[in-house]
């Protein structure tokens, strides 16, 4: 009985130990996560315009029913996931193809997967300024470099016109994120015994059946996780939309990040504004949980 | 199979070479272009390599910040030295904050017995489940409405939050790593809890902190939304905050801009460069910059 009752008081003491020590983390994450969060809520169950003060009240959720019946909301929903599963499949595809690349043995391997951490390193927005420069419709790289390969006759806006702008803001936004996807998938690689692929090549295997029957299955969990964290920040796009293309032309490239800057921020609107930031929410976490699913599934079977 | 190896390492290098090209190329021809004359950047075809090596646009940004007005340049360059000051004081606090308080918070996440403890750890990483653009909105008007909107102090703090499930989640991965006999071994030679992390776990985990400490500074360098809304006077602007004042200004020559790009990025790119092996460590133990 006593050695039990100096146990509790050993766990008790624990506890109270990591209450101490974690008590600056937990508060400032309270105060800057926790707190702004249940305010959004709240935010979004009212009328609330700054251009209108005096006249916040609760509305219950026609903010939501607003949205939802509304074309403003659905058009930058399915701009949205345009984005997210073209700049998922590029990033994914790169990624994987880069990774094959850094798992072979040769030398220079180590400077190349160093290299890599350039473009990962650059902030979004200088990347868009980036992208800006090289797709510039006068004097960008892009432009020259078609030019003097003879594949265009004059220099193209492609920042003007659908669904140039699509491409190359996949292309620009994946430049950046294809680097920690690669870094994830060669780590999966790694993990995968060598002589199973030896006794492979003893049964005849070729490259593709390797890669199909070996390669893909073992590297199926590290596949999903990459998959669903690319999808989850796609989907919240917002910094290289406010350089590169302001949501234009004409809406062309308006993702739901955007519509929900300019409606709370520009139109001041800060409850029609929160309430679309929790769509955006709720349809992130409904698309991480569902690919969870789909993609653990697999992985059983 | 001479042959074969051969065609092998050919197939190889010649991926690798438009590897190199797709990973540093971009970036090295915004260095080329910051060193050229504006009319030069407009030559056709391009001009691949600065001739003469044209240092107007660097020096442009460093009168502007001494002389304000009075060097004629455009107002961006004028206030982005400052800025690039403003990002260095807050990324660098917060890597600084982020790794104490988060080793404070990942060692009885990793070493201590207590009921709650894969809630705490759970909650944590949730935290960061909620899009930054829902939390923007309230914390942009409760920011104003008391007064720490325009602060440099307001920002260490939001990066702090974003930072810190990271950070957590890394070190106390790392704390797991280090052998418990240690700890034990001070604990009998009567060191306390607090004493133990600072004299036996924080110097033999210093790979790990290293890593976050550089994660954390990358992620709060970058970091643009929060800025944007919570900055309203130069005063308070950071450099990706300039950079798009930059980017989104059609009166201001090429060369300015990319300039502004071009230094904003010296910092991480010298940092991912040195650290590559704990960033990289880092990155693989679950620690993600988005």
């Amino acid at each position: 009985m006593q050695s039990k009752a100096a146990d509790t008081r050993k766990e008790m003491s624990q506890g109270r130990l990591a209450l101490i020590f974690s008590a600056p983390a937990v508060l400032i994450i309270a105060a800057t996560i926790l707190a702004p969060f249940l305010m959004a809520v709240f935010l979004s169950l009212h009328n609330w315009n700054l251009k209108r003060p005096g006249r916040e009240r609760f509305i219950g959720l026609e903010n939501y029913t607003d949205w939802l019946t509304d074309s403003d909301f659905w058009q930058p929903l399915q701009t949205t996931f345009t984005f997210a599963v073209g700049a998922v499949l590029v990033i994914v595809i790169v990624a994987l193809l880069v990774a094959l690349l850094l798992n072979e043995k040769f030398p220079g391997r180590g400077v190349l997967r160093a290299l890599l951490l350039v473009p990962w390193a650059i902030p979004s927005v200088v990347n868009a300024l980036l992208w800006k420069w090289l797709l510039n419709p006068q004097y960008g790289l892009f432009n020259a470099i078609w030019f003097e390969l003879g594949i265009i006759t004059e220099y193209q806006n492609v920042l003007g016109s659908m669904p140039s702008v699509m491409i190359w803001l996949v292309i620009a936004y994946s430049w950046i994120h294809i680097p920690l996807a690669t870094l994830l998938l060669l780590s999966g690689l790694q993990t995968i015994p060598g002589d199973i692929y030896e006794s492979a090549i003893v049964d005849g295997a070729g490259i593709f059946q390797r890669f199909a029957y070996i390669t893909l299955p073992m590297l199926r969990s590290m596949l999903s996780i990459v998959i669903i964290f690319e999808m989850i920040f796609a989907l919240k796009v917002f910094d290289i939309i406010f350089v590169l293309t302001a949501g234009g032309p004409a809406d062309a490239t308006n993702v739901l990040g955007w519509t929900i800057y300019t409606e709370t921020f520009r139109k001041l609107d800060f409850g029609a504004g929160s309430s679309i930031a929790m769509l955006l929410g709720v349809i992130t976490l409904g698309m991480a949980i569902l690919f969870y699913v789909i993609l653990d599934k697999g992985v059983e079977q | 199979m001479h042959q074969h190896s051969r065609l092998r390492l050919a197939i190889i290098y010649f991926c690798a070479t438009l590897l190199l090209i797709g990973t540093v190329g971009p970036f090295l021809w915004l260095v080329s272009s910051s060193f050229q004359y504006e009319r030069q950047l407009l030559n056709r075809p391009p001009q691949w390599l600065p001739n003469p090596v044209v240092f107007d646009s660097y020096r442009e940004i460093f009168e502007g910040a001494v002389l304000g007005e009075e060097s004629g340049v455009p107002y961006q360059s004028r206030i982005f030295l400052g800025s690039f000051g403003n990002s260095f004081a807050i990324a660098g606090s917060v890597a600084l904050i982020a790794v104490v308080v988060g080793s404070l918070a990942a060692y009885p996440l990793a070493r201590l017995n207590f009921r709650g403890r894969s809630v705490l750890l759970f909650g944590i990483l949730a935290s960061r489940l909620i899009p930054a653009l829902s939390l923007a909105i309230p914390i942009v008007l409760v920011a104003k409405q008391i007064g720490m909107s325009d602060r440099l102090i307001t920002l260490v703090f939001i990066n702090l939050s974003f930072v810190l499930p990271y950070v957590i989640w890394l070190l106390q991965s790392y704390f797991k790593t280090i052998p418990m006999e240690l700890e034990d071994a001070g604990r009998i030679d009567g060191c306390s809890r607090l004493q133990v992390v600072i004299k036996i776990i924080l110097p033999l985990a210093r790979p790990g902190l290293t890593s976050a400490a550089i994660l954390a500074f990358l992620v709060a360098w970058g970091e643009f939304l929060f800025a944007l809304l919570l900055s309203e006077t130069p005063a308070s602007y950071t450099s990706t905050v300039v950079v798009s004042l930059f980017a989104t200004d059609v009166d201001v020559s090429f060369v300015s801009i990319i300039t502004a790009g071009v230094v904003s990025v010296i910092p991480p790119i010298v940092f991912a460069l040195i650290f590559q092996r704990y960033i990289i460590s880092g990155l693989l133990s679950g620690s993600l910059k988005g």
